[in-house]
């Protein structure tokens, strides 16, 4: 309980530094700035990052896989391909609603591969590895689908769509990502005791009474939710959804549904600072712009990764 | 001898003693000089490049839709045999090289950077195309055009292009800026949305909206940048410099 209310504490600490902080300067800004920009900008990083937490919590536990991470396993990377298919065809200047659906759809179908490939009993590396080919196959469409998009200016998006952003977002942004997100975390938190059960296994869980495929199919409904909306306004952000679970462990203890609530509070600070990080770097380094936030969270995970995978080693 | 007969020999007769000492079937690698070869002498194209084509680049879209498309390909271009080819400075350098070292007429041509350049180099493509007269009369067009502009100082401008950038001095954009009477506030560098909007021009100039999104071209109608003073530009007239660029002059003045 400590340590949810610290996280909480750290993520209303981050916010309002996060307001503070832009393009414009440091300092209290024009309501304009403030309102239009920042808030905006504020509250799309402490909804995406929370989604990619909570995602990846959940994915470890019910894949019982300490590597399971939304980004890792490709389904941010399927969520980005449904939403540059809408975007850059102009479906979504005509219903912007289609932004986050196609998302979603590309998170599902990414989301439903995997769990055929895991109802194959395949799990530990080779499930990962699964995932693996799932993301390199949606970066390759992406690039295929942004080198043929009708937009001159496209094909320098890739860069976006694999690495993310947050910058110059909208409120409308906002509207669109934000119920999506909410209802995904929602169901994802109360999965908490069913991940529980999953972790004896599950032959064990089913014996305790637990429907394993509904809570795999619930799990997979709440992840295309979270990081599918959050893909479709920020791109592809890697690793928080890895890292974040593994770093409150050591604070919350290892059952699978202690750690979902703390997951999504820090995977919410994580991306907030990261963003923070991103604007505060143009301000005090002579850079043109700013570094991508997937960059940025990739330098923190990247050498998370290698010490999870020798933790797991045989 | 009939009389289709008599048309063809005389056809042949006429073709090789008229034989051209301009190029005939020219091909053209770059999207400004297409428009330029497409203003002067349609009648020479051999191949355009494609973009020529696309409304939102090309001034002369709907002329091109009639007219044959090559790809900066150099075995594609070679089989055209053209007598001249048109390219520009960037972009498909190793075909120019390619196409160079077989021997064919390339012409290489800068971009343009304000009203004077633009006529210097219409009427130097006019010469080499053999059509001087058209040449002036698109020159003379552009000049009176330019001498119709209201001669009245107004504030400050910035012209923000896709993703954030801003044309700078020197630029055809700042071009046209000048001619209209405003002052440009543009530095050629990149300016956020949070930095404009702390220090906003008396008029912003973005692009007109296009038909096919990109988040680059979407940044310009950003609900934040509501309050301020705005004209937008078909892409189109300042994409190349060319005689048609004065429109984008003309719209600033108004």
């Amino acid at each position: 309980m400590r340590a949810g209310l610290l996280l909480w504490a750290s993520v209303a600490g981050l916010a309002i530094a996060s307001l503070l902080v832009g393009g414009a300067g440091f300092g209290i800004p024009d309501w304009l700035i403030l309102w239009d920009i920042r808030v905006p900008r504020t509250a799309l990083a402490i909804l995406v990052g929370g989604g990619l937490g909570i995602s990846g919590a959940v994915l470890q536990g019910a894949l019982r896989n300490p590597l399971a991470d939304p980004g890792l396993l490709g389904i941010g990377g399927c969520a980005a391909f449904g939403a540059i298919l809408v975007f850059y065809w102009g479906i979504s200047a005509l219903f912007a609603p289609a932004l986050p659906a196609g998302a979603m759809i590309g998170a599902a179908l990414g989301c439903a591969t995997l769990m055929a490939f895991a109802g194959q009993a395949l799990s530990g590396p080779s499930l990962i590895l699964a995932g693996i080919a799932l993301s390199a196959f949606a970066s390759a469409f992406i690039a295929l689908a942004l080198s043929l998009a009708p937009n001159p200016f496209a094909l320098a998006e890739i860069t976006f769509w694999l690495m993310g952003g947050l910058e110059d977002r909208s409120l409308s942004h906002l509207a669109l990502a934000a119920p999506p997100i909410l209802l995904g975390c929602a169901i994802l938190l109360r999965l908490g005791r069913r991940l529980d059960a999953l972790s004896l296994g599950e032959s064990t869980a089913a014996t305790l009474g637990l429907d394993v495929s509904r809570t795999l199919l619930l799990c997979c409904a709440g992840v295309t939710l979270a990081v599918g909306a959050g893909a479709a306004v920020a791109g592809g952000i890697g690793f928080v959804g890895l890292v974040v679970p593994h770093l409150l462990r050591p604070l919350v203890g290892q059952r699978p549904g202690a750690v979902l609530a703390p997951s999504l509070a820090g995977g919410a600070a994580l991306l907030l600072g990261a963003d923070l990080l991103a604007r505060l770097a143009p301000l005090l380094l002579p850079l043109g712009s700013e570094p991508r936030l997937g960059v940025l969270t990739a330098l923190l995970g990247a050498p998370f990764l290698v010490r999870i995978a020798r933790q797991v080693a045989p | 001898m009939n009389w289709p007969v008599a048309l063809v020999v005389q056809a042949f007769l006429c073709l090789m003693s008229c034989a051209p000492s301009f190029a005939s079937g020219v091909v053209s690698l770059n999207l400004c000089t297409d428009q330029l070869l497409v203003l002067l002498a349609p009648e020479r194209v051999a191949a355009l490049e494609p973009l020529a084509r696309d409304p939102a680049l090309s001034f002369v879209a709907a002329e091109a839709a009639h007219l044959p498309m090559v790809r900066a390909d150099a075995e594609a271009v070679l089989r055209l045999k053209p007598d001249l080819v048109l390219a520009g400075q960037y972009g498909a350098q190793m075909t120019v090289a390619l196409l160079k070292a077989r021997g064919l007429k390339i012409i290489q041509v800068e971009e343009p950077q304000d009203f004077v350049a633009i006529a210097t180099q219409v009427m130097r493509i006019a010469r080499l195309l053999g059509v001087e007269q058209r040449g002036a009369a698109l020159v003379a067009r552009m000049q009176a055009r330019l001498a119709a502009l209201p001669s009245r100082k107004r504030g400050s401008a910035l012209v923000w292009e896709a993703g954030g950038w801003t044309s700078g001095p020197g630029s055809l954009a700042d071009a046209a800026l000048h001619a209209a009477g405003w002052r440009e506030s543009g530095t050629g560098g990149r300016i956020g949305l949070e930095a404009l909007l702390a220090n906003p021009p008396d008029l912003l100039v973005t692009e007109t909206a296009p038909s096919t999104p990109s988040m680059a071209t979407n940044l310009a109608w950003h609900p934040a940048l509501r309050g301020i003073a705005r004209r937008t530009i078909p892409p189109e007239l300042l994409t190349c410099g060319g005689p048609f660029s004065v429109g984008a002059a003309e719209l600033l003045a108004r």
